[in-house]
This record gives structure tokens, C-alpha cells and sequence, in this order.
């Protein structure tokens, strides 16, 4: 009797992950379909958007050599150049000031804390490219829309609304005892060196976390990048490039090339991804434990 | 009390930003002996700089800049291709190029923004000289002349000779019955062909804004339901992202319609059997009409806020020449619209030329330029979009139709 | 909303504006017209000359710019570029005329350092009298240095917060009042206004709460359809996660890694990138035409055919943020586009800040 029951459980548990299986399986597929088209575009060796097939009918690298060697028409390494460039000196900056401003928010209290807090949070609701014209012209008025100053205004466009999205890194810093900073206090420490010293080297993977994000984002943006770099080509970042690959000049022959691109630019974001996973678990475990 | 760290940093910067931006208004060209300082910045399609098309524009530039020696001329270059030249130049006029090339329906675009020097006396009459009415009317607004025209610029049909005869290709519907055609169905600078071809007008002639949009009445209907047909016929296929070109690449599509930009890569797929053609007919109703394809130019433009007029003025003409378009062509493959070139038996030979030339010429409208045509493509991709998710049918062509009509003649607001 | 219900002030000081006015000695008093002229008698003399500075620097630049900035922002400006043939060298040549768009700015810019000159002032104020009264107390006044020791310490906020504060006001604020004062003027295509306009007070915001224009009934069936959209995507978004989520980590469930890694995959590749590729691989959409919202997930919600109602500019899965876009850069209706951004703001704004304040976490946070 009891070995049956423990039978038919075994059996029941057998189809419910059978079930689970089938069902990730299936999603899995979902997810994963594009990606893997990508991938393939990426090395497909005919020519054109669109092909009838899924499947190319013949592989090849030439699309991304082509993406590093072919540079009459779209300088695809200078564009790398400036945006790794852009995107270094803006992630430095920008973690900076969300690390600054999120312990100031968590640990100081004075005066203008919640009034920023609240202004933050509704400036982050803005539409952002409202006020591209505007931010055009104040560049222009500073004189930085000419040469290489463009990939200061870049900088400063990437990096300047940093400090608006301080909330996950102030959660982080929440999370730290107190005790800590007021046993630092009782032992002379100023404050400063609270923050060097004892809660940034606790925050590591917050630390990584900010760079990280802020890393990503001169290799996705296009419409600011567009609206500032203007025609100064040599100082186009890579979405303004994969962009034009796309215009009905250039689509036929640079399609393949453009998957190329994405892949390429998929790969740091993805690896980004992959390593945030366990913060990302962990963070929707703590969120179920309320 | 620092809390003014913040106010004084702001100030500061901000005083010096703004102090710095009303003197950079100013600047001087010095002339020494007897040449002139002269700063040029000259716009231009990436293609016609790169090195793989002979650099096109610098080689020219290099020869103006011979041809002047009065002028000690220093040419900076930047890219923007001839369709979003205008809105680069109207973000921002006064930082842009001197000289750049734009496209004829964005005229407008660039009046509005103060963007755009008009050409006159003997430099207009040199433009008119070398060039066809029809040409010189897409680049003329209340009868004044705004840049050096240097092509055309529309769209006609390429097809596989083996599938069709010259004669088939003619008219539509015999195409239909013999191979496949695929058309950019719900792309809004084709579709209007079939329209214009009953007699729908867009403001008059093109250029009287107030006569408005007429794309009502029976004559438009008529065409909502050929097109609801055409869509629904097994040898049609709509062109989309590419699956024209795909499709003549993999042998199922054996026509479609595109420009010039296509030329090569279908001549790559082709080869000899490449057939290219003006505008065929479709019959409507037992009548054969005319399809009307959109044609425009693509001119060099001047900035009214160049401190070099004279020079800027000398220097668009100069790229609009016959010489310069003749390197043009050779180099990039633009197709000339000068009238000596065309006369030339080694460009006229060309089919592409040809057809090209001859869809300008017979089997096309000129694309109105005037303001109020902004409201008339949304609504006409919005009719092809419809028809292909088939939510437009017979049952209520009309009352669509007549949609499609008030939309094109609003505002939207 | 609890926003503006207990005004307590948390941090109280004995040295308010109000009282140097009132109670400050000479020195004090003259700090208003002179700047930093109580600091220097009290011994904080480069402290006090930065504030000397700051006055000169304003004084300095309203004079050669200010001014005449300011002046042109009622008219935003009424020149015209003109054109003359000059019959010698055979050319049409322009004047400068005036650009709206520029004269708004500079004047927004002026007023907003305006603004913060008088933030100056006060500090400038504050800081005098409190000098005096430690001075008259016979306690410590601080020189420069120690000033900016404390910027290590007690003052560490003013160190850490003023560079981002300063960005946020130079590409965040002053752009946005910049765009909220285009929604009270006629800056559009329409009629040609694009270089130079007026204000027109709430004309704007009548066309868009009168139903009965176009305008109107697209902005709200835009609205609804959004608000039905964000919560519908946020909803099921969640409610998805949790059961991936619950699915993937029970206890039958092999190749956890493996499934994660499938699901993580799919949000790493960048948005536009997807975009651009779902346009050109799932087939059935229009030309390419530059928007990089979240057009993807209206396509596949929407059977990727968003558009059926030929009279609007909108189609009728567009969102608010795809709508605007279109209105404000491709058919350049700035202040219509900016009517609409500020209701949007206000909108989100409001239930925002509504659930923000009433949330758990911003209730515990008060104290440590």
C-alpha cells in the first residue's frame, strides 16, 4: 500500500515536471528564436534584408570583417572608438554621482534631501527627447557641438541625468548597518572617509552594478547622439551606425553586416546580464520575503 | 552656509557659458595681398566623400578651389545625405554647412527654418540654361530658384526579361497574368501612383496649397477596390523591408519597383536579363490609366547664413555642372540631369538612365514641396496598411477612401 | 497626498534671512547691497570675496547679456530675416533674423541663474549674520580652511551632491522649463512659426481639452490606450516573472542555470536592436521611421498592425510617447508636443508620487 502510494506520487511529480519542462522548453524557444536569427543573419553569406529562408544557405565571417575593414562608407572602428571612449569617461562620471548622491540620500540628513528625492523622481518621468532641441543649444551655447568637444557633450548628456536614478544604490546602502558608520564616527573618522573608506569597499556589487549600467547606455542611445553629432560622421557612436546601415541606400549590402554589429554590441550587454543574474535573483527572492 | 557651493558653481559656469555664446557670434576673415581667406563647409552623402567612389567631393572641391585662385579656401567636410540634410540644416542653420545637398521635397522644411538662399541673375540663368523645365520646377517656390539641381529622383520598375516581353511591361495587369510583381503596397511615396493615375490631385498642380488634396469622389474609390484586388491577386506580393529585392534574389518575385539606389545590386542578381522600364499602365475598369510615380530632385542648396556668399553661391554651381555631374556619375553612378549630358550617347545608353528619365519625363507627377503636404503620407501608408491587414475591403472602400481624403487635407490638430 | 501636510521644518537655525534684515548689524545690512561685506569684517575674507565675486560675475554678465536677454522674452523676438540682391556680385544676401527658439532659452537660462543669484544672496545674508552673532557670541568663526574641512564631514552632502545637482539643472531642468514654457506659444509648423513666435497664453492646452477637434479625441484615446497598456504591461510582466520565476526554481525543475541563462538572453539584447530586428524579420511592418520606444512590444501585442483609423496622426495602439514623438519631430509641432508632455507629466506625476508616498518604504525611512 504505501510503497503504491509513494508510486503514484512519484508518478504524478514525474508528469507535473514533464509539464514544466515541455512548458520551458517551448518558452525558452520563444525567447531564444530571435536571438538565434541574429546570430545567423550574422553570418549568412547571402546578401539582402530579408531572405525566405531561417536557415542561411551558406555561412560566412566576411560580414564581419567586412564590419571592421569596409570603412569608406561607414567607419564602423572609429565609431567603436568613440563610443568605448564615450562610454568610459560617462560611466566613471556617472557612477560617481549616483554612488555620491545615494549615500548622501541614505546616510545624511539635511535640508534639500527630500525635496530632491521628489524632484528626482519627477524628472524621471519625462519623456527625455522633449528636451533635445534645448540641450542642442545649451551644448551649442557652451561650445561643444564643434569637433572633439561632441564627444564631451556626450559625456556630460550621458553622465548629467545620472544622479536621477539613485534608488537602487540607496537601497544598497540602506541595507549596511549603521552601526558601522557610528562605531567609524566614535573612532574620529569624518565623514568622507566613511564613504571612501568603510561603505564602498561593503558595496562592491553595487559599485559594479552602477558602472555596469552606466556603461551601457552612449551603446544604445541614437537619438541624442544623432541630434548633437550632427555631420560630423568622425564622431559617430555605434548606433548611429548601425542605424544608417538600415537606410534604404545601404540596407541591401549592409544588412548582414548590421546583424553583425548587433551581435557584437549584444555580446558586453549580455555578458553584463548574465553576471547581474545572481543580484537580479537574489533581489526578486528578497522582494517574495517581503 | 556652502549650500551656495551649488549656486556659485552654477552661476559661474553658466555666466561664462552664456558670455561665451554671444561672442562666438563673431568672426572676421582677414584678406592678405590679393587672395581671400575663404571657410567653406560643404555637406554631402557619405558615399560621394568615400574612398571606394573616388571622393567625388573633394576631388571637385579641389578643382573649384583651382579654378579660384582669388580665394585661399579651406573646405571642411561633413555627411548628411541628401534626405535628412534638411533637417539637420533647419536644426540649427547658422552652424551649418555653406554648401550641402538635399532633396527637393524638403524644400519647404528648410524655408521655413530661414535655411535655404535663393539663386539669382547670371547664376540663375546658368542653371536654367543647362537644365529642364520640368527639373528646374522642383526647385522653384513663388517663382524663385533654390538650388542647383544635380538629379532626379524617383522610382520606376526593374524586371526579369525572361519572364516578360517589352511588351508585357506596359501594362500591370498583363504582368500579373504572367510572372510575379511585387509593389511597396504600404509605402506612401509609391502607392499615390495608382490615384494619381485616376486623376486624384494633390494642391492643384503641386504648388497651390490652398486648392488642397483631392483623393475623393468616385475616381479614388475606383481605385481602393483595384487595389483591394491587386492585393488579394496570387501574383502579387507587397514589397516590404527588402522582400522585393529578396524575392527577385531567391526567383519567386520577377518584377518590382524601386530607384536608382537598387541599380546594382539588381544587375548583381539579374545580370542580362535585367530589364528596366518607365511606369507601366493598370486597367481600371476595362480603361487603361497611366500609373504617376512621385519624381523630385535632388539639388545643392546654399545657406543664407554663409559669410561667404559669393563663394558658396560659385561652389554649388560648380558641383551642379556638367563636369561635376558627369564625375558623378562615373564615380557614384548618380544619374545626370544636366540636358548636354542626357544628349550624350554614353550616358543616355544606359538603361537605367533611360528609364529613369523616361519616368521623369512621361510617367510621373512632380512631388509637391508646399507645407501642407506632411499630412499626406500617414494617411496614404495608413490605406495600404489597411488593405493588407485586410480591414479595408468593398464593403467600405468609400467610406475609408473619403477618410483617407479628410485626413491628407487636416492638420491633424 | 501627505506632500504638503506637515510643513515641520527639520532643520531649524537661529540664523534665518528674516532676522539678518531684521536684527543684523551694519555689516550685515550691507551685505545686501555688497556681498560677502559682512564675511570680510568678520574675519572669512576669501569666503567673502567668492561672494563678492559671485555678485560682481552676475552683475557683470546681466549688464552685457542679461538684460537684453530678459528684455527679448515678452516679444521673443520680431525680426525677420531680410534679403537683398546685391546687383555687383550677382547674389541674394540675408540679414539675421531673429530666433525665437534661442531668445526663449537665453531667457530661461537668465531667469533660472536669476533665480539662483538670489539663493546666493540669501546664503550670502545668513552667512554674514551668522558670523556676526559668533563673533558677538565671542565664539569660533571659521576661516576658509576649516570651511572646507567641514565640507569632508558635517558639510559632506554640499561636497557629494553639488556636481550631479549641477548637471541635473544645466541638461535636465533648465531644458525642461525651457519646454514648458514652448507649450504657451505657437511654436509650430502650422502657419510657419517655427523661427519666429509668440506666446499665446492657453490656446494650446483649449485645443487639446476641446473633444471635438481632432487633436482631442486622439489625445485621449491615446491616454486611455496607454494607461490600459502600462497597466496591462506592468501587470502581466510581474505576474509572468513570478511564475517563470516559481517554475524555474522549484524543486523538480532540472538545468536551472540553463533556463535562467534562455531567459536572462532575451532581455540582454539591446531594445532598438530587437526592435530593428522583430521590424525586419516578423515582415509586416512600414518603413523604418526612427523611434526607439517601446514600439516592439505595441507590435507584438497588437498583431503588429497598429494603425486603422486614417484621420488621426495617431495610430490607435500608438502610445503617448510614440504620438509624441511623432508630433514633435517628425511633423514639428513643438508646443502641441509640449502640451502633451506636460499633461502626461502631471498625469504620472500624480499617481507617482500617490503611491511613492503612500508606500511602505518611503514611510520607514524617516529616521534610521
Amino acid at each position: 500500500m504505501a510503497g503504491k502510494k509513494m508510486h503514484s506520487a512519484k508518478r504524478k511529480r514525474f508528469i507535473n515536471n514533464t509539464i514544466v519542462h515541455v512548458v520551458l522548453a517551448i518558452l525558452a524557444v520563444i525567447w531564444v528564436f530571435p536571438i538565434v536569427w541574429v546570430i545567423l543573419t550574422s553570418f549568412r553569406a547571402e546578401k539582402g534584408s530579408y531572405v525566405s529562408t531561417f536557415l542561411p544557405q551558406s555561412f560566412t565571417l566576411d560580414n564581419y570583417v567586412k564590419l571592421f575593414t569596409d570603412t569608406t562608407i561607414l567607419n564602423f572602428p572609429q565609431m567603436f572608438l568613440n563610443t568605448l571612449f564615450i562610454a568610459v569617461c560617462s560611466c566613471i562620471l556617472s557612477t560617481f554621482y549616483v554612488l555620491a548622491v545615494s549615500y548622501c540620500l541614505s546616510r545624511l540628513r539635511f535640508k534639500m534631501r527630500k525635496p530632491y528625492m521628489n524632484m528626482a523622481m519627477i524628472l524621471g518621468l519625462f519623456p527625455g527627447f522633449m528636451s533635445m532641441i534645448a540641450v542642442y543649444f545649451i551644448l551649442k551655447a557652451l561650445g561643444m557641438t564643434e569637433g572633439n568637444l561632441i564627444k564631451l557633450a556626450l559625456i556630460l548628456v550621458y553622465s548629467g541625468g545620472a544622479a536621477l536614478s539613485f534608488q537602487i544604490a540607496k537601497g544598497f546602502f540602506d541595507t549596511i548597518p549603521i552601526a558601522v558608520d557610528e562605531a567609524a564616527l566614535l573612532d574620529g573618522c569624518t565623514r568622507w572617509q566613511i564613504f571612501t573608506r568603510i561603505t564602498l569597499p561593503l558595496s562592491k556589487p553595487i559599485v559594479i552594478y552602477t558602472t555596469l549600467t552606466s556603461f551601457m547606455a552612449p551603446w544604445l542611445d541614437f537619438i541624442f547622439a544623432k541630434v548633437i553629432c550632427r555631420a560630423n560622421s568622425d564622431q559617430y557612436t555605434i548606433a548611429i551606425g548601425l542605424w544608417k546601415m538600415l537606410e534604404k541606400e545601404y540596407i541591401d549590402s549592409w544588412y548582414t553586416s548590421f546583424a553583425a554589429g548587433a551581435v557584437l554590441i549584444s555580446i558586453p550587454i549580455a555578458a553584463l546580464f548574465l553576471y547581474m543574474q545572481r543580484y537580479y535573483v537574489d533581489g526578486l527572492s528578497g522582494a517574495v520575503k517581503g | 552656509m556652502r549650500k551656495k557651493a551649488v549656486a556659485v558653481l552654477l552661476a559661474g559656469v553658466m555666466t561664462f557659458g552664456l558670455a561665451a555664446a554671444s561672442l562666438t557670434g563673431c568672426g572676421s576673415d582677414s584678406s592678405e595681398g590679393g587672395t581671400e581667406n575663404v571657410r567653406l563647409m560643404v555637406w554631402s552623402p557619405q558615399n560621394d566623400q568615400s574612398r571606394d567612389s573616388g571622393e567625388w567631393l573633394q576631388t571637385m572641391c579641389g578643382n573649384f578651389a583651382e579654378d579660384h585662385p582669388e580665394w585661399n579656401i579651406t573646405f571642411v567636410y561633413g555627411v548628411a545625405d541628401e534626405a535628412s540634410a534638411a533637417g539637420q540644416v533647419s536644426q540649427d542653420p547658422e552652424a551649418s554647412a555653406d554648401v550641402f545637398m538635399y532633396a527637393n521635397d524638403t524644400l519647404t522644411t528648410m524655408t521655413d527654418a530661414n535655411a535655404l538662399a535663393k539663386f539669382g541673375g547670371k547664376y540663375r540663368e546658368e542653371i536654367e540654361s543647362t537644365n529642364s523645365q520640368e527639373v528646374l520646377d522642383s526647385l522653384i517656390m513663388d517663382g524663385d530658384l533654390y538650388g542647383v539641381p544635380f538629379t532626379t529622383n524617383t522610382w520606376f520598375m526593374y524586371y526579369d526579361k525572361s519572364v516578360f516581353s517589352e511588351e508585357d511591361v506596359k501594362n500591370l495587369d498583363t504582368m500579373l497574368e504572367k510572372g510575379v510583381v511585387s509593389f511597396p503596397f504600404v509605402n506612401s511615396w509609391y502607392l499615390p501612383a495608382f490615384y494619381i493615375g485616376n486623376g486624384c490631385t494633390l494642391f492643384g498642380d503641386g504648388t497651390d496649397e490652398s486648392a488642397g488634396v483631392d483623393f475623393s469622389g468616385e475616381k479614388a474609390v475606383d481605385v481602393t477596390n483595384y487595389l483591394i484586388d491587386l492585393k488579394s491577386n496570387p501574383n502579387f506580393r507587397i514589397d516590404d523591408l527588402g522582400s522585393g529585392i529578396a524575392g527577385l534574389r531567391d526567383g519567386s518575385i520577377n518584377a518590382m519597383f524601386t530607384g536608382s539606389w537598387d541599380a546594382n545590386a539588381i544587375e548583381e542578381i539579374l545580370g542580362d536579363n535585367m530589364g528596366v522600364a518607365a511606369l507601366p499602365t493598370f486597367t481600371l475598369n476595362g480603361e487603361e490609366k497611366q500609373m504617376m510615380a512621385y519624381a523630385g530632385s535632388k539639388a545643392i542648396g546654399v545657406n543664407p547664413n554663409s559669410k561667404n556668399m559669393v563663394a558658396a553661391i560659385e561652389l554649388a554651381v560648380y558641383l551642379g555642372s556638367a563636369e561635376a555631374q558627369r564625375a558623378h556619375y562615373e564615380l557614384c553612378g548618380t544619374i545626370p540631369c544636366n540636358t548636354e549630358l542626357l544628349a550624350d550617347e554614353s550616358i543616355s545608353s544606359d538603361a537605367v538612365v533611360s528609364a529613369q528619365n523616361d519616368t521623369f519625363n512621361r510617367t510621373s507627377i512632380l512631388q509637391p514641396f508646399v507645407s501642407k503636404m506632411s499630412n499626406c503620407w500617414t494617411p496614404v501608408e495608413n490605406m495600404g496598411k489597411g488593405i493588407r491587414n485586410g480591414s479595408i475591403t468593398h464593403d467600405n472602400a468609400e467610406e475609408q477612401t473619403e477618410g483617407m481624403n479628410d485626413a491628407m487635407n487636416s492638420d491633424g490638430i | 497626498m501627505g506632500i504638503l501636510k506637515k510643513k515641520v521644518n527639520e532643520f531649524p537655525t537661529p540664523y534665518t534671512c528674516t532676522r539678518a534684515i531684521r536684527e543684523g548689524g551694519l555689516e550685515t545690512k550691507l551685505s545686501m547691497v555688497l556681498m560677502g561685506f559682512g564675511n570680510m569684517v568678520h574675519g572669512q575674507r576669501i569666503k567673502g570675496l567668492l561672494y563678492l565675486a559671485i555678485e560682481v560675475a552676475y552683475v557683470v554678465f546681466m549688464i552685457v547679456n542679461g538684460i537684453g536677454f530678459l528684455g527679448m522674452l515678452p516679444s521673443l523676438g520680431s525680426v525677420p530675416q531680410e534679403e537683398y540682391w546685391d546687383e555687383a556680385a550677382q547674389v541674394y544676401m540675408y540679414t539675421k533674423g531673429d530666433q525665437s527658439i534661442l531668445i526663449l532659452l537665453y531667457g530661461v537660462a537668465t531667469v533660472l541663474l536669476t533665480v539662483l543669484m538670489i539663493l546666493a544672496w540669501r546664503g550670502a545674508l545668513r552667512s554674514a549674520y551668522k558670523a556676526e552673532c559668533l563673533e558677538k557670541e565671542g565664539r569660533h568663526v571659521n576661516n576658509f580652511a576649516e570651511d572646507l574641512k567641514t565640507l569632508l564631514h558635517e558639510n559632506l552632502h554640499r561636497l557629494l551632491m553639488t556636481p550631479p545637482v549641477f548637471f541635473i539643472f544645466a541638461f535636465t531642468v533648465l531644458p525642461l522649463v525651457f519646454m514648458i514654457c514652448m507649450a504657451f506659444t505657437n511654436y509650430s509648423k502650422i502657419d510657419n512659426h517655427l523661427m519666429l513666435f509668440d506666446w499665446v497664453g492657453l490656446e494650446n492646452f483649449k485645443a487639446l481639452f476641446d473633444s471635438s477637434s481632432i487633436l482631442g479625441s486622439t489625445f485621449w484615446s491615446v491616454l486611455g490606450w496607454t494607461l490600459i497598456w502600462a497597466f496591462f504591461a506592468t501587470f502581466s510582466n510581474y505576474i509572468f516573472g513570478m511564475i517563470i520565476s516559481l517554475l524555474i526554481n522549484r524543486k523538480g525543475t532540472r538545468a536551472k542555470g540553463f533556463w535562467r541563462f534562455c531567459f536572462v538572453l532575451s532581455c540582454a539584447v539591446p531594445m532598438f536592436v530587437s526592435l530593428l530586428i522583430m521590424r525586419t524579420m516578423l515582415q509586416p511592418e512600414g518603413a523604418i521611421t526612427g523611434n526607439v520606444n517601446n514600439f516592439n512590444v505595441i507590435y507584438l501585442l497588437s498583431g503588429g498592425d497598429p494603425v486603422t483609423d486614417l484621420a488621426s496622426t495617431a495610430g490607435k495602439t500608438d502610445l503617448l510617447v510614440t504620438w509624441l514623438y511623432k508630433l514633435t519631430i517628425d511633423k514639428q509641432y513643438y508646443n502641441i508636443g509640449a502640451v502633451i508632455g506636460i499633461l502626461t507629466f502631471v498625469i504620472l506625476a500624480i499617481g507617482a508620487l500617490f503611491t511613492y508616498h503612500n508606500s511602505k518604504s518611503y514611510k520607514e525611512e524617516g529616521g534610521f
